[in-house]
């Protein structure tokens, strides 16, 4: 470990990993990342791996588009293979009034420059026979959304920045920051310390926590997700499914699996790893409705996860406006994967030249939700 | 409309050779050439070339492609990607493929220099995607990297079918077997040694027959022939192959030459239909010149020197020099090149020219000297007079001599011989190996010339003689980088082995020693991965899938952490075991539905 960085980040999930990545691309080779357990052993490790640009709040869409760039190119600037596919995303809508707000999200998507397709119930059995699409009022359709597997996207990352010059330390905890008078940091961590100028909080579920080690109060919440996979088929299945008036997504990964999840309203904030039985239970009776196929697929593993909520389930990025040298890029609201490969070229170049060059991200700092919040819907 | 002093059409090793030699005493000179960029076959060659250091011995063909271009000064102009398409009364034509149109030439002096097309020879199905010329072998492979197919059958055992065969090797295809019509290997005995050494057969008295394969080649039926080349019946053997790469010769590309009137002349030792030329690479027709492969098969280096001859005399005519020493001693030069028993096919058919080559004097006995055992002392396998003399001129201690003529065999002093092993590294055939008898502990030490991936100091392998076949274990115990690209390779064997083994194999991990079956993950994955740095064992999981299968890594978890364990060093307690997760066995969708209702449904 050396002890002098002008670059601290805590975190080695994919939000970690990209800011080192895109930081020591631009050149900056001084960086650490801390990471208290194993690579992608959070929130990115547990996540479903989808990328989607259909989203309700324009900053979302802007991000998600630019996140796409990155993925379209990751294979071949990173070197890893991380199984990325633009499947598209299916959106189904299940209440008039969501297809209502679906038209109006089209709209605004279409305005940002993203292809999204409106298709009929009709369209979808024709394009998916193989989903029932009982009680579906609409679907929107985005062929360049995808998925991608997130831990190979982490150690894409974290491989590529070490090779470009930066450190990372798994198994070690950052439990302390200290500030001194030149207004650097000290980061104490369970094998030692260091000092940095810069300390930028990726620490996903356990932001909150880590943001009070600077004093610096972040207003986010983690909450609980199951997700569970089944065994694998051939690969057949393209899309993503998702939807948020069903309550539920599904992917096939490009070994076969089928993975899946939902959310749950009466889950409380707080870490929690375990799963529950009621999980399996309730969304294996409905994904069996809509995707029959399933019935006779078998499901291997369950686990759990945790979406690190903001007010407005939109990421909280930037620079505390109170404690200067402090970077968060935090309460990503379950969608951090996706944002990932934006978000660490965007902080990348907040720390490097003063401001985001590629995507503006100055409207998601916590000072927005000073005066009410205007939520990201299409959260499942 | 062009004017220049000087057009060379083709810029393989004989145009741009004459290109330099005139260009450098002021004739404007504009060479073009189809390739994507000038250098002809020298871009493809990855091979140190034979001669001396005069013209590029020691040196890659790629490299010496680079040389040329870099030392060709103002005068020169070239064009690329541009095919000269006739020779008109009024003016020469040329197609300009980046600018989609027609260039109209014309020069006061002119050199064909369009060297040669392969031969391709008939057997049933040789229209099936797999099968390719040599050539193309070496653009895809060596010029683009995509390496054509895994399993290869060569066919011909000339230079070409010799050098590709070894650089299929080297780019990890396998090559099956070398099968040559005739009844001796038709290339250098080096070449041969080179892939021998690998246990890649060469099969004599044989040809292929047919290709096998409905969309493509999946494998070739190959058939033994008779004094008379004729098929002998019942002997055929098949091979499971996917590419058959052909290498049976080539002929003069005179298309050029004789749209300008150039005389042609049958001279199958020249490979073919030949332009007439005399001793200064003039053809029949003024102010008209050709060097290379064009005036008669034969190899890279006499192609240079052609080219050199042509381009003084032209610079001799345009600009009134007086060029006669040059000349002369350009020819001396070839005259030496041509003189040993491989330029006899040359010397003969260029005799229908009326130009005579004698055969110099060459020493071609082989030093029959002991090495003394106990000092490391190369031992120099060159049987056959061959142009080519490196070993002498690099040696730091003089200890080596090729005396009088260049093809003859090289003699060592081994008095006056180090052991600095600069001659294995400079030989172009890989022909030179070092061994020291009776080194230590009942070893002998062997030093292999080593163009491959690089073994590890300490590395056990298994020690193969000259013909490719196991004869001992073997250690590396060091390995001298070189910058030429031929390595140094220091094997340890056991004592009395020193004089046979000739090459090594590396211990082949298996590849199908399963140790995750649901996700068919082997220990040399695993090994793999961990070398890679995926030393955190939910890391390795995540990053093979190990563990992620039916099974939940039941079979797979203490087995990865035993190799975790072992390649780490660290014990199997401080790695952590990993997560479980339910469920602990794989359950059906039906069978959850078919359960206990939840509360509330």
């Amino acid at each position: 470990m050396g002890n002098d960085y002008r670059v601290v980040i805590i975190g080695g999930g994919i939000v970690g990993c990209a800011i080192a990545y895109h930081l020591t691309k631009l050149g900056e080779k001084s960086v650490a990342v801390f990471e208290k357990n194993y690579l992608s052993s959070g929130a990115t490790g547990r996540c479903g791996g989808g990328i989607r640009q259909q989203w309700s709040s324009l900053n979302n869409v802007l991000l998600a588009m630019r996140s796409v760039k990155h993925f379209e190119r990751f294979s071949e600037e990173i070197g890893m293979d991380i199984e990325y596919k633009q499947g598209g995303y299916l959106v189904l809508s299940y209440t008039d009034e969501e297809a209502v707000e679906f038209e109006k999200n089209v709209k605004m998507q279409r305005e940002a420059g993203l292809k999204v397709e409106i298709l009929s119930p009709k369209e979808v059995e024709r394009r998916y026979p193989y989903i029932n699409t009982e009680g579906v009022k609409m679907a929107t359709f985005c062929q360049s959304d995808g998925h991608a597997n997130p831990h190979l996207a982490t150690f894409g990352y974290a491989r590529a920045s070490q090779k470009l010059g930066a450190d990372i330390f798994t198994h070690t905890e950052v439990v302390g920051l200290e500030r001194l008078c030149d207004s650097r940091w000290i980061v104490h961590t369970t094998n030692g310390s260091v000092k940095a100028d810069v300390v930028i909080n990726a620490a996903g579920a356990f932001s909150r926590e880590v943001g009070k080690l600077a004093g610096v109060d972040l207003p986010t919440e983690s909450y609980r997700h199951q997700i569970f996979v089944t065994e694998p088929l051939r690969d057949f299945f393209d899309p993503m499914a998702i939807s948020f008036s069903g309550n539920y997504y599904m992917r096939q990964t490009k070994h076969g699996n089928f993975i899946m999840g939902q959310g749950d309203a009466d889950e409380r904030a707080g870490i929690n790893y375990s799963v529950t039985f009621r999980f399996e239970k309730e969304l294996s009776r409905k994904m069996a409705r809509i995707f029959p196929f399933l019935r006779k697929l078998r499901i291997i593993r369950h686990w759990s996860g945790h979406y690190n909520m903001s007010p407005d389930a939109q990421p909280i990025i930037g620079e505390s406006p109170s404690v200067r040298g402090y970077y968060y890029a935090v309460g990503f609201s379950g969608h951090g994967f996706m944002l990932a490969p934006a978000v660490g070229e965007a902080i990348a170049e907040m720390i490097l030249y003063g401001k985001a060059a590629h995507v503006d991200v100055s409207d998601l700092n916590v000072q927005r939700l000073e005066g009410g919040v205007v939520k990201e819907k299409n959260v499942v | 409309m062009v004017e220049t002093d000087f057009l060379v059409i083709g810029g393989g090793p004989a145009g741009l050779s004459a290109a330099l030699e005139a260009s450098r005493r002021g004739v404007k000179t504009l060479v073009v050439d189809e390739g994507i960029e000038a250098g002809g076959q020298l871009l493809k060659q990855t091979h140190k070339f034979f001669g001396h250091e005069g013209f590029y011995a020691s040196v890659r063909g790629f490299e010496i492609a680079k040389e040329i271009l870099n030392s060709l000064g103002d005068n020169v102009d070239i064009l690329t990607m541009t095919t000269v398409t006739g020779v008109y009364e009024d003016v020469i034509t040329a197609y300009d493929r980046n600018a989609d149109k027609m260039i109209e030439i014309k020069p006061r002096f002119t050199l064909i220099a369009t060297g040669a097309s392969e031969r391709f020879i008939q057997f049933e199905n040789n229209d099936l995607p797999g099968v390719y010329g040599a050539g193309a072998v070496q653009t895809l492979m060596n010029q683009y990297g995509v390496l054509p197919g895994e399993r290869v059958l060569m066919i011909g055992s000339g230079n070409i079918g010799l050098i590709v065969s070894y650089q299929l090797l080297q780019a990890g295809a396998e090559v099956k077997a070398i099968v040559e019509i005739a009844d001796k290997v038709g290339g250098y005995e080096v070449h041969a040694n080179k892939i021998k050494r690998f246990g890649v057969p060469i099969i004599l008295r044989h040809t292929i027959k047919k290709v096998v394969g409905d969309q493509r080649v999946e494998g070739a039926i190959i058939v033994e022939v008779d004094d008379k080349f004729d098929e002998i019946p019942g002997s055929e053997k098949e091979l499971a192959v996917d590419t058959v790469c052909i290498a049976t010769g080539l002929t003069p590309s005179v298309e050029i030459a004789a749209m300008a009137g150039v005389k042609l002349q049958y001279i199958p030792e020249l490979g073919g239909y030949v332009p007439y030329r005399d001793e200064n690479m003039r053809t029949n027709i003024p102010n008209l010149f050709i060097a290379g492969d064009v005036s008669g098969i034969e190899e890279a280096t006499t192609a240079m020197i052609e080219g050199s001859i042509a381009g003084l005399v032209v610079a001799s005519e345009c600009k009134e020099l007086d060029l006669t020493e040059e000349i002369t001693s350009m020819k001396k030069e070839l005259s030496e090149f041509r003189s040993g028993p491989f330029s006899e096919k040359v010397r003969s058919g260029l005799k229908r020219f009326s130009i005579d080559y004698p055969t110099h004097s060459y020493k071609d006995s082989v030093q029959r000297q002991e090495p003394p055992k106990g000092k490391l002392v190369p031992v120099i396998e060159c049987d056959q007079a061959i142009p080519c003399n490196p070993c002498q001129t690099s040696c730091p201690t003089g200890a080596i001599t090729v005396s009088g003529n260049i093809n003859s065999l090289p003699e060592i002093d081994y008095d006056k011989c180090v052991g600095c092993g600069v001659c294995v590294m400079k030989c172009p055939g890989l022909a030179i190996f070092m061994i020291q008898e009776n080194a230590e502990n009942n070893t002998d030490v062997v030093v292999i010339p080593w163009e491959f991936a690089l073994p590890e100091k300490g590395e056990a392998v298994i020690a193969l003689d000259k013909d490719g076949e196991p004869v001992c274990k073997g250690e590396i115990f060091k390995v001298v980088k070189s910058s030429n690209k031929t390595h140094l390779v220091y094997l340890k064997v056991p004592t009395g082995h020193g004089r046979s083994v000739r090459n090594f194999a590396r211990l082949q991990r298996e590849d199908n020693r399963y140790v995750c079956r649901c996700e068919e993950i082997t220990e040399a994955d695993i090994e793999k991965a961990i070398e890679q740095g995926f030393t955190d064992f939910e890391e390795l999981r995540r990053y093979l899938r190990l563990g992620m299968g039916p099974c939940g890594g039941r079979t797979c978890r203490l087995n990865a952490l035993s190799i975790l364990a072992r390649k780490t060093g660290k014990k199997i307690s401080e790695l952590g075991h990993g997560v479980f997760r339910p469920p602990a066995m794989p359950i059906k969708f039906e069978s959850l539905l078919k359960g206990e209702k939840s509360h509330g449904e």
